[in-house]
């Protein structure tokens, strides 16, 4: 069993990276002076996967299954894992998100049955046609819960008006009529594919330690074959399918999402990250002179927000905020974008993103949580989480440039939602 | 674990150190409690966001953000929230700290003397806030109390406590309302701006492993310049409700929202609130609640629904997203399993469970920065503040008679239905 150290002396931190004998790769941070232990076991099972090839062929399965598989997880044959988290005083969830589907707990006490109950709620799956159905009605409630959340809906129609083909347009708990289809045997499909401890990784991170968890491991794991699955996902052309999407809603302030769809063939690295984190900064955050006069315009309010939105096959860089006016929001921050690829960027406001990058990712560090799903979230991605750190240190605004470069402007969706 | 050292530095003006040395950011926060009002809610929300928008060393917000973004990104933010029938205006500052600047820099002692500088040092135009900036932060609070339309969940809660007390100073919202908002002047948000200095009850709460008197002196100088008169704060507590209050409006949703209001003749300092804390839990808050376990898991009627306690104003809520066909279903059942709470209807160990579950909350709290504060700011309006250990203490005295004695306590107040319109 191979057991890699990885420490950042800058940082005053360290975590470690196993490969365990099961297939299962862990990942350890012990965090000291604290109380909690937070542990997430993830796949790389979300809603975009409802296609794959398997050694006997290719399978096509209901959208919406993986946050269903999620749900259904919860129940064994012996009961319920939230009954089971509440003997340890535990606080359990899950979630299913577009690339990967994730089961965690948070603990102060009882730490080993804590993750014993986990380890056994992902290896061992139960499904009758009775549990089945009766989740149809708990699933059918969220569903509505989403498309009563106007945010949810402006950020679902841009990506159907940014995505032609790609499964990222569709909504991950799928819909009423989809999730009728789903089986018992359509859910072990899935599970035999994706849940299979060569694909998932566990991270831990808290009040623990590497002996502990490896040991827990051990006890509770049995060793596996790898099985061999590779997620289809259909042709996408390069450009959006529709540039502006509106849908009418009981709102008393109109929301936008603006999207500029980018060239998805591969993740972004650490260093690439680091940089469109700096260059975002710069370009959209309260500091620049876009926000600046979005803001002296009365264009936007405080609810104007930016992120990098990237997965298997998608990635765009994603605005979102209220206005009375989206699409000159949209104009403005497209011209900011296209005359700083012209003009460049400024030397000391470039240094100040870093240190404000830096001061931003610094800070996730203090919560179990957040690093917890950074490892988890990195390792799916292919990324090592203090390379990502390095990269702000030593970023350079050259590069930023060539990414900015690769920013198409013109590729871009806009979704309002607005009240009639 | 997480100790509280705090000291009186003006007339009902405390400063609150808590030392943590694991994390690797600070936080400074400084909350002013004034009394909830009608004609004066708006003016003190638009204080906080004008006076944290700009001060008289850094005139306008791009200013001030390329100074937060030059401290590593620091953090510097402000709201309003209600607090039983006070409103608690914060400010707060956060950033990294000093042990981690990459060039040594003294983050810790600039943030602290920046979040001062926008509590006392505002940047007035002729004596008064500036106009521009009064009307740009205006627009934005008016979206801000619109936008509670936009969500379905938050806007029904807040439907719910309007009608449930109308009569009250509760019923009032945390940002007025926009007809108030509307009438605040740059003059009036002066006159709120002293208010806050010479009246409020203030608690200072410093989270972070650097020295805190630095800090502390900078705000016992400041105040040592303020003539203080404090105000007294009071919250009205209906006991019980006489008749249940039914309301039901439709809009053009989904799912229907059912939400129950309680009067719980029980609030905080009364003997039997940890009690109601822990009933609550069994009833409806968390995965092992009966709400969860029988409205949610054996009947499939929805995907949430939970109860919550408000100790400061002695009242308990719940809510759940249903079909509009199952509202009435949804209300009897949450009805039928309070009965059973109130005829003793749980075991032992479903107790020691809710006594083990928030224990184990309340110790993860202490992880987070942010969660050192609010286990503090959240006891502002107790009599005292206790440590984890001094409140997990208190829980592991309540007894299943006293949960019963809780439950039975509870009456119905207000029952409100925002349904979805029916497709034709």
């Amino acid at each position: 069993m191979q057991v890699k150290e990885y420490v950042s002396e800058k940082l005053r931190e360290k975590y470690y990276e196993i490969e365990h004998p099961t297939g299962l790769r862990i990942f350890v941070m012990p965090k000291e002076g604290y109380n909690s232990t937070y542990a997430i076991i993830g796949t790389p099972f979300g809603s975009i996967n409802t296609e794959f090839d398997l050694k006997d062929g290719r399978v096509r399965v209901p959208d919406g299954i993986a946050h269903y598989l999620e749900h259904k997880l919860f129940e064994s044959e012996d009961g319920d894992a939230f009954a089971k988290y509440a003997e340890t005083g535990a606080n359990a969830n899950a979630y299913t998100s577009f690339d990967k589907t994730c089961y965690l707990f948070s603990c102060t006490e009882q730490f080993e049955k804590s993750l014993s109950i986990l380890l056994e709620l992902v290896t061992k799956p139960y499904f009758t046609e009775e549990t089945v159905r009766k989740e149809q009605g708990i699933i059918g409630q969220e569903i509505k819960m989403y498309e009563d959340s106007p945010e949810w809906r402006v950020l679902f129609n841009l990506l159907g008006a940014m995505y032609h083909n790609h499964p990222v347009k569709v909504d991950i708990a799928g819909s009423i009529e989809s999730i009728a289809e789903i089986t018992p045997d359509s859910l072990y499909t899935c599970y035999n594919s994706y849940y299979n401890l060569h694909n998932m990784a566990l991270s831990v991170v808290g009040n623990v330690n590497v002996d502990e968890v490896v040991d827990i491991c051990d006890r509770y794991l049995f060793e596996q074959e790898k099985t061999e699955v590779k997620s289809i996902f259909p042709q996408e052309p390069y450009e959006v399918k529709s540039d502006y999407v509106e849908q009418i809603f009981p709102v008393a302030v109109p929301i936008f999402n603006l999207g500029f769809k980018l060239k998805a063939d591969r993740l972004h690295n650490e260093e690439e990250l680091a940089h469109l984190d700096i260059l975002l900064f710069m370009l959209a955050s309260s500091t620049s002179p876009m926000y600046r006069e979005l803001m002296d315009k009365n264009l936007i309010n405080s609810t104007f927000s930016y992120e990098m939105f990237e997965g298997g096959g998608y990635s765009a860089i994603l605005f979102s905020g209220e206005s009375r006016a989206p699409e000159k929001v949209a104009e403005i921050i497209k011209t900011y974008f296209d005359k700083a690829k012209i003009e460049g960027l400024d030397a000391k406001d470039f240094a100040d993103a870093k240190k404000a990058t830096y001061g931003d990712a610094l800070s996730s560090l203090n919560s179990v949580e957040t690093i917890a799903n950074m490892l988890e979230d990195f390792y799916f991605s292919g990324r090592k989480v203090f390379d990502y750190y390095d990269s702000i240190g030593s970023a350079d605004a050259n590069f930023a440039m060539k990414l900015l470069s690769e920013i198409d402007t013109k590729n871009a969706s806009l979704s309002v939602v607005k009240g009639e | 674990m997480s100790t509280n050292i705090r000291e009186k530095l003006a007339d009902n003006v405390f400063f609150n150190e808590i030392n943590v040395t694991r994390f690797k950011t600070m936080r400074l926060t400084a909350i002013a409690l004034l009394p909830l009002e009608k004609d004066t809610a708006s003016d003190f929300a638009l204080l906080t966001q004008v006076l944290t928008r700009s001060c008289n060393e850094y005139p306008d917000f791009t200013a001030l953000s390329k100074k937060l973004s030059s401290l590593y990104g620091a953090s510097l933010s402000a709201g309003v929230r209600k607090v039983g029938e006070s409103l608690a205006l914060t400010f707060s500052i956060a950033g990294i700290d000093d042990r981690y600047a990459l060039f040594g820099d003294e983050v810790s002692k600039e943030l602290s003397d920046l979040l001062l500088k926008v509590i006392f040092e505002p940047k007035f135009t002729e004596g008064v806030f500036d106009t521009e900036e009064v009307e740009q932060e205006r627009r934005q609070l008016i979206d801000l109390a619109d936008s509670e339309y936009n969500d379905k969940r938050v806007y029904a809660n807040s439907r719910l406590i309007e009608t449930m007390c109308k009569n009250e100073a509760y019923g009032i919202k945390r940002y007025g309302s926009r007809e108030t908002i509307l009438k605040c002047t740059p003059e009036s948000l002066k006159s709120a701006w002293e208010r806050m200095l010479r009246c409020a009850r203030f608690e200072v709460f410093y989270v972070g492993g650097a020295s805190a008197e630095g800090a502390k002196e900078i705000f016992r100088d400041r105040f040592s310049q303020v003539l203080r008169a404090p105000e007294a704060m009071t919250t009205e507590i209906i006991r019980t409700a006489s008749e249940v209050n039914r309301v039901e409006e439709t809009m053009d949703i989904a799912q229907a929202k059912m939400l129950m209001g309680f009067r719980t003749d029980c609030s905080a300092g009364d003997e039997d609130a940890f009690a109601m804390r822990l009933m609550n839990v069994i009833l409806g808050s968390g995965t092992r609640s009966k709400f969860f376990l029988n409205i949610r898991e054996k009947q499939s009627l929805c995907y949430y629904c939970f109860s919550r306690y408000n100790r400061f104003k002695g009242i308990l809520t719940v809510e759940s997203g249903v079909e509009n066909c199952n509202t009435q279903r949804t209300v009897d059942a949450v009805l039928n399993e309070l009965e059973e709470v109130k005829k003793g209807n749980f075991t032992d160990e479903d107790l020691s469970l809710a006594k083990l579950s928030v224990s184990s909350d309340f110790l993860s709290l202490c992880d987070t920065v942010t969660g050192n504060e609010e286990w503090f700011v959240s006891q502002i309006a107790d009599n005292e503040f206790l440590t984890v250990e001094e409140t997990t203490e208190k829980f592991s005295k309540v007894t299943k008679e006293d949960i019963i004695r809780a439950a039975n306590k509870l009456t119905l107040d207000t029952i409100y239905i925002l349904s979805a319109k029916e497709e034709n």
